[in-house]
C-alpha cells in the first residue's frame, strides 16, 4: 500500500479545515441566534455576551412555530405514507406483472422526471380551484405525492428488476395470491429502497417552502418553513436573531437525522442522480 | 387462459399501477396539458371557467365535429378567450424575458440570466466538484466527517440556506462587509444582494455552497469504485498525482463527468427558489431567471395566458434536453 504511506496526516488535516470553513456560515447562525439582533449588528463574529435565548421564546411565542412544526411533520409521514405503497406496487406491477402497455408507462412517468415545478404550477393551482381543493392540505399532498411518484417509481423500480423472478414462481405455486405475494414477500425485500423513499421525501417535505407556499397561497399554508418565510416577508427590517433562531430549531431534527444515519441520508439524497 | 380470468389480472395490474399513474396522469400531465390549452389564451384572472357543464358540451360538440361550437364550449371550460400564438409572438417581443440586442441586455433578460448561471453552474459542478471529489478521495482519516462537512448544507432547507447568504451579503449588517471593515478593506465593501455586479455571483456561490457536496458525492461513488491495482501499478511506475489523475481518475469519472453535466444544467435552468428568497428578481429585472419571470406573472395575477405559454416554453426546453440524456445516457450503456 504504496498509495496509503505517502500520505501524510497533515493533508487529511488541511481538508477538514477546509471542510469547517465551508459550513463555518452555519456555525455564525447558530451563534448568532444566541445574541440579540443589536449585537449581531454591532459584532457579527464575537461570541455572545451574555449569550440570550430571547430569539428561541420568540420564535415560539411571535412566530408561533410550534402548530406549523407538527403540521409540517403530519405532511411529511402522510405523504411518506403514499409513497412507499403506491410507489412499490406500480414499480411492481409495471415491471413484473404482463402488461402489453407497460413499456408506455415506463417512458412516460419516466417524462414526470423531467417536468420543472414551474412549468405546472399556474395551471395546477387553476385545476385545484377548480375542483374545489385550492388552499387546502389535500391539494398540497395530492401535489406532493404526483409530483414524487415518478422519481419514487424510478428508484423502486431499479431495485425491482434485480429481485429473482424464481421468488416470484414459488410463491404463485404455493397458491399465494398476487397481493399477498407483493406485501409478504416482494415488499420486505425492498426495505433498503423504502428506507431511501423515507429519508428523500421526509426531508424534502419537511425542507420545502416554495411549493407549499405556490400551492397553499401566502398565510394559509401552516407548515414550518412557509410559515417562517411568512414572517420573513412581512419584515421590513429583518431580526436576523428571530430568524436564525428559527432556521436552527427547524433544522435540527434533520441535521439529527443526518449526524445518526449519514450514510443513508447521502444515498437517499443521491439515488435519484447515481442511477 | 379464460376469459374470466384474464380479466381478473388486468383487474390486478390495475389495482397495482393505477392508483400512481391516475394521480400522476391527474396532477401533473393534466396541468401541463391545461398550461399548454392556457398558453394559447388570454386568461387573465384566477376566477371563472371550470364548469363540469362546458366539458360536457365540449365532448359533444367534437363527436358531432362542430368545431365552433367546441371553441365556444373550450373557451367556456377555460374561463377565457383562446388569442392563437398571440402569447408567444408577445414571448418574442418581450425583452424581459429574451433581448437580443446586444450582450449587456440579453445577460440582464431573463433567458440571459438563465444561461449566464447554469453555464456557470455547469462548469462548478462538471470541473470545480471533480476537483474536490479527488483531494477528498485521497483523505483517509475521518473521511465520513470531511465529507460529511461538505455534504450538510444540501441537507439544509433552500430557505434556511438562502437567507444565510442573505445575510452574509447584506450591504448594511452583513458578516462579509463587516468582515472587509475589521480586517481593514472598508473600501471593497459591495452590496453582494442588490447590486447588478454582484448579485449574480452571489446567487451563484449560493448554488455551489449548496450543491457542491451532492456533485462531489456523485464522483466519490464513482473514484471509490476504480479498483486499486490500478494505483497501485501507477505508484511502481513512479506517476505523481497529477499523472495519475490524467492517466487513470479522468477517464474513469468520464460517464460521471456526463452524468453531471446534465444535472446541472437542468438544475441551472430550473433556478428559482434561490431568486425567491434573496433578490425578489432585482435588482430591478436583472436577476430574472426564466422559473422567477413565471412565478412573478402568476402572481401578478393578470397575465396567467402569458405566463401559460412561457411555461410551456421552458418544458419543451426540458424535454429536449431530457430526451437528449436519455439518448446519451443510452449510447454510454452500449459503451459499457
Amino acid at each position: 500500500m504504496t498509495r496509503r504511506r505517502r500520505r501524510f496526516p497533515l493533508y487529511d488535516a488541511v481538508l477538514l479545515l477546509v471542510g469547517l470553513v465551508f459550513v463555518s456560515p452555519v456555525a455564525l447562525a447558530l451563534l448568532n441566534s444566541l445574541k440579540t439582533n443589536a449585537q449581531i449588528i454591532a459584532a457579527p463574529l464575537a461570541l455572545p455576551h451574555p449569550p440570550t435565548t430571547e430569539s428561541y421564546h420568540f420564535i415560539f411565542a411571535g412566530m408561533h412555530l410550534a402548530r406549523p412544526m407538527v403540521n409540517s411533520l403530519l405532511m411529511s409521514l402522510a405523504v411518506i405514507g403514499a409513497m412507499i405503497t403506491l410507489g412499490p406496487m406500480a414499480a411492481y406491477g409495471l415491471n413484473r406483472r404482463r402488461m402489453a402497455s407497460a413499456p408506455f408507462w415506463r417512458g412516460f412517468l419516466l417524462l414526470g422526471l423531467t417536468i420543472p415545478f414551474q412549468a405546472i404550477m399556474i395551471p395546477l393551482v387553476k385545476l385545484f380551484l377548480i375542483v374545489g381543493l385550492a388552499n387546502t392540505y389535500l391539494a398540497l399532498w395530492l401535489h406532493y405525492v404526483s409530483w414524487g411518484l415518478p422519481l419514487c417509481i424510478f428508484i423502486y423500480s431499479a431495485f425491482i428488476v434485480t429481485v429473482p423472478v424464481a421468488l416470484e414462481e414459488a410463491a404463485a405455486i404455493d397458491g399465494c395470491g398476487p397481493f399477498r405475494l407483493f406485501w409478504r414477500i416482494i415488499f420486505p425485500l425492498l426495505a433498503p429502497c423504502t428506507l431511501t423513499v423515507v429519508i428523500f421525501w421526509g426531508l424534502w417535505i419537511w425542507n420545502d417552502f416554495i411549493q407549499a407556499f405556490v400551492i397553499m397561497g401566502p398565510g394559509r399554508g401552516q407548515l414550518a418553513f412557509v410559515q417562517m418565510y411568512a414572517f420573513m416577508q412581512d419584515q421590513y427590517v429583518k431580526n436576523w436573531s428571530h430568524l436564525f433562531a428559527g432556521s436552527v430549531v427547524l433544522s435540527l431534527p434533520i441535521t439529527v437525522v443526518y449526524v445518526a444515519m449519514q450514510r443513508q441520508v447521502v444515498k437517499g439524497l443521491t439515488a435519484g442522480a447515481v442511477k | 387462459m379464460s376469459g374470466g380470468r384474464r380479466w381478473r389480472e388486468v383487474l390486478v395490474s390495475l389495482a397495482f399501477c393505477g392508483p400512481a399513474i391516475a394521480l400522476y396522469l391527474g396532477f401533473v400531465i393534466l396541468p401541463a396539458v391545461l398550461g399548454f390549452a392556457y398558453g394559447l389564451t388570454d386568461w387573465s384572472g384566477w376566477s371563472g371557467g371550470g364548469r363540469g357543464a362546458d366539458l360536457w358540451a365540449l365532448g359533444g360538440a367534437l363527436a358531432r365535429f362542430d368545431f365552433g361550437a367546441a371553441r365556444a364550449a373550450a373557451e367556456a371550460f377555460l374561463g377565457a378567450r383562446f388569442v392563437g400564438l398571440t402569447n408567444y409572438a408577445a414571448l418574442a417581443r418581450d425583452t424581459t424575458f429574451a433581448d437580443f440586442s446586444g450582450w449587456g441586455a440579453f445577460r440582464r433578460s431573463a433567458l440571459g440570466f438563465t444561461l449566464f448561471e447554469t453555464v456557470l453552474i455547469v462548469a462548478a459542478f462538471t470541473f470545480g466538484s471533480l476537483v474536490l471529489a479527488v483531494l477528498l478521495d485521497r483523505v483517509k482519516k475521518a473521511t465520513g466527517l470531511v465529507r460529511g462537512l461538505f455534504f450538510y448544507p444540501f441537507v439544509l432547507s433552500l430557505l434556511v440556506s438562502s437567507l444565510l447568504f442573505l445575510y452574509l451579503g447584506n450591504y448594511r449588517e452583513g458578516a462579509v462587509n463587516k468582515l472587509l471593515e475589521w480586517v481593514g478593506l472598508g473600501a471593497w465593501r459591495q452590496d453582494w444582494i442588490m447590486s447588478p455586479t454582484w448579485a449574480p455571483w452571489t446567487i451563484f456561490a449560493l448554488m455551489v455552497w449548496t450543491c457542491t457536496g451532492f456533485y462531489t458525492t456523485i464522483y466519490l461513488a464513482n473514484l471509490q469504485a476504480i479498483p486499486e491495482e490500478l494505483y497501485e501499478a501507477a505508484c511502481l511506475d513512479g506517476a505523481g498525482p497529477v499523472a495519475v489523475f490524467r492517466a487513470i481518475q479522468l477517464p474513469l469519472v468520464m460517464p460521471t463527468v456526463l452524468t453531471n453535466s446534465v444535472l446541472a444544467l437542468i438544475n441551472g435552468i430550473n433556478l428559482f427558489g434561490q431568486v425567491v428568497v434573496m433578490t425578489h428578481g432585482g435588482p430591478g429585472t436583472q436577476t430574472y431567471t426564466l422559473g422567477y419571470y413565471i412565478y412573478h406573472l402568476g402572481r401578478l395575477n393578470n397575465q396567467q395566458g402569458y405566463a401559460s405559454a412561457m411555461s410551456f416554453v421552458v418544458f419543451v426546453l426540458l424535454a429536449a434536453i431530457a430526451i437528449a440524456q436519455a439518448a446519451l445516457l443510452r449510447r454510454k450503456q452500449v459503451q459499457l
